[in-house]
């Protein structure tokens, strides 16, 4: 460490006991701050990658009819894949289908003399809004095919909840983000400004902008630090206690996941240091112009 | 002006005043100011066509009601401000041709003093005095070595460790003349450095102010005090809105 550096961290040590209340205060911004803003990394990936996952389940089903002739299941699976909307499809032969059926349904299947469930194709539609497009194309059905449906009422309501649950975690975190944005640049602007009678003097007696910027920067960096350290404590303690005590998330649960929680509380840190260090510095020029 | 003391300031004649002050010069004036004007947007004239030349050595008492233009004077010294109009050279450098980034060398080599002292709150009088010389990259051992013996000068060697509110006016002022004093630089400022003060601590300031100036460093010194300045018998420039009304050698307040 370089002599500059020994005396900045031993300068802005200084600071931060001389002035504790200031320091706990822009700690606990930042912890509140970076609180809010971890919690919608985890909670706005969870609920996408939910979205995403309802999307999925979005499909058209071609059914054929039980006389369907294996040149006429082909035909229709090179009509389709060169639709600009399908992203892919699987053939389900009749067993499959059946096996599918005994696995959801075995009371149904039970004492079946001979097999009645059709071949099929389902198709995965490149934009989950695109199902209807698909469905309009091959409509009439096209030879050996007996009907094609993407169950209309449910496609519906599953795409206006994922648009509802998309947007509204979009504009929430917004919110969120800039209000915890505005309490930490404030808390700053604060703590800078009942000093600047301190960086007048640190000017007037020769001190580099540098020299006085220094020390504060180091200040902010370590206030980021404490408070995300803090605020990610939280977050554990919210994820192992918190979590499990809200049912519907079991239901809900299925393929969804939030982001992997190492890398929202390397981004928690990552942005607290920047926001400690940066926001020092910004708030500092106005101050610094003598 | 060696045998000058505070005492009996008026036995020096103005003409060895002079050469004295030429000598210690060699040749280049401290402190030149030509035709300098100072506009506050829009229209208040803090200073109009300043003209005046101050010689290495001098002591310099600026005088003149509020709003006479002094403390524009020293801000532009320190180039905290810039003139609307004219040149200011300091020590043979033209501040305008100064670039912001070498303002913090050009404040070093200024020593201020003010009259609300300018002092750090949280830290004790060594650490304000050792500050100064933190900020130009002084090792520990410079800092031990300089502030005790500079504190030491200024009669406060054994309140070295007081913060600034455990300190008496004078005092406190004394500690603003140390922090400006410990590099030794060639010019000081002081910008009514006696203006908080009771008559009595102000005398104080003033013997010390002088015995600064005699190890040769110039000192420009703002002030109201108009018994302070009759009795010195110094240089005199008095301003009166914004203009120098009157430059006496050997001045009275008026």
């Amino acid at each position: 460490m370089s002599q500059q550096m020994r005396l900045f961290l031993a300068e802005a040590m200084r600071s931060l006991t001389a002035n504790l209340s200031t320091t706990a205060a822009a700690t606990i911004a930042v912890l509140i701050g970076m609180f809010v803003f971890g919690l919608f990394l985890a909670v706005g990936s969870y609920v996408n990658s939910w979205r995403e996952n309802l999307e999925n389940q979005v499909v058209v089903k071609v059914f054929f009819s039980q006389d369907a002739t294996p040149a006429e299941i082909e035909a229709v699976r090179t009509q389709t894949l060169q639709f600009p909307q399908t992203k892919s499809m699987t053939f389900v032969s009749k067993e499959d289908a059946l096996r599918e059926m005994r696995e959801k349904h075995p009371e149904l299947t039970r004492g079946l003399a001979s097999n009645p469930l059709p071949p099929s194709y389902t198709i995965k539609p490149k934009k989950a809004e695109q199902v209807r497009e698909i469905a309009g194309r091959l409509d009439p059905p096209p030879p050996g095919v007996d009907t094609v449906t993407y169950k209309e009422k449910t496609t519906e309501k599953v795409l206006l909840f994922a648009d509802v649950v998309k947007w509204g975690s979009l504009v929430g975190s917004l919110v969120l983000l800039a209000a915890s944005t505005i309490l930490i640049a404030n808390t700053i602007r604060l703590s800078i400004f009942s000093r600047r009678r301190e960086i007048e003097v640190m000017k007037l007696v020769g001190a580099t902008n540098w020299f006085v910027r220094g020390p504060f920067m180091l200040e902010g960096l370590i206030c980021g630090l404490i408070g995300s350290i803090i605020a990610i404590v939280l977050l554990v303690v919210g994820k192992e206690f918190a979590l499990p005590a809200l049912p519907f998330l079991e239901r809900a649960g299925s393929e969804a996941e939030a982001w992997s929680f190492s890398l929202i509380a390397l981004l928690v840190v990552g942005v607290s240091l920047l926001v400690g260090a940066m926001g020092s510095a910004i708030t500092l020029r106005r101050f610094l112009k003598i | 002006m060696t045998d000058t003391s505070v005492e009996t300031p008026a036995t020096t004649a103005p003409a060895a005043i002079e050469a004295d002050a030429a000598e210690r010069a060699g040749g280049a004036p401290m402190i030149v100011f030509e035709e300098v004007t100072k506009i506050y947007e829009p229209n208040i004239v803090a200073l109009r066509d300043v003209a005046l030349v101050i010689e290495k050595g001098e002591f310099v008492f600026l005088v003149g009601p509020s709003g006479s233009g002094k403390s524009t004077m020293i801000r532009l010294l320190l180039k905290e401000l810039e003139p609307t109009k004219g040149r200011i050279i300091v020590g043979g450098r033209e501040l305008a041709r100064l670039r912001r980034s070498k303002v913090p060398m050009l404040r070093r080599n200024l020593g201020c003093v003010f009259q609300d002292f300018k002092l750090l709150p949280n830290r004790t009088a060594f650490e304000n005095v050792a500050y100064a010389l933190k900020v130009q990259g002084e090792s520990s051992k410079g800092i031990r070595a300089k502030v005790p013996e500079v504190l030491g000068l200024v009669g406060l060697a054994s309140k070295m460790s007081h913060y600034p509110d455990e300190l008496s006016g004078g005092e406190q002022q004394r500690v603003s003349i140390a922090r400006a004093f410990v590099n030794h630089p060639p010019l000081l400022i002081c910008d009514e450095p006696t203006g908080n003060l009771d008559p009595d601590t102000s005398v104080g300031i003033m013997q010390l102010l002088y015995r600064i100036n005699r190890t040769g460093t110039t000192v420009v010194m703002a002030t109201h005090d108009r018994e302070m300045v009759d009795k010195m018998r110094r240089r005199v420039i008095a301003l009166d809105d914004g203009a120098v009304i009157r430059d006496e050698r050997r001045g009275g307040y008026g």
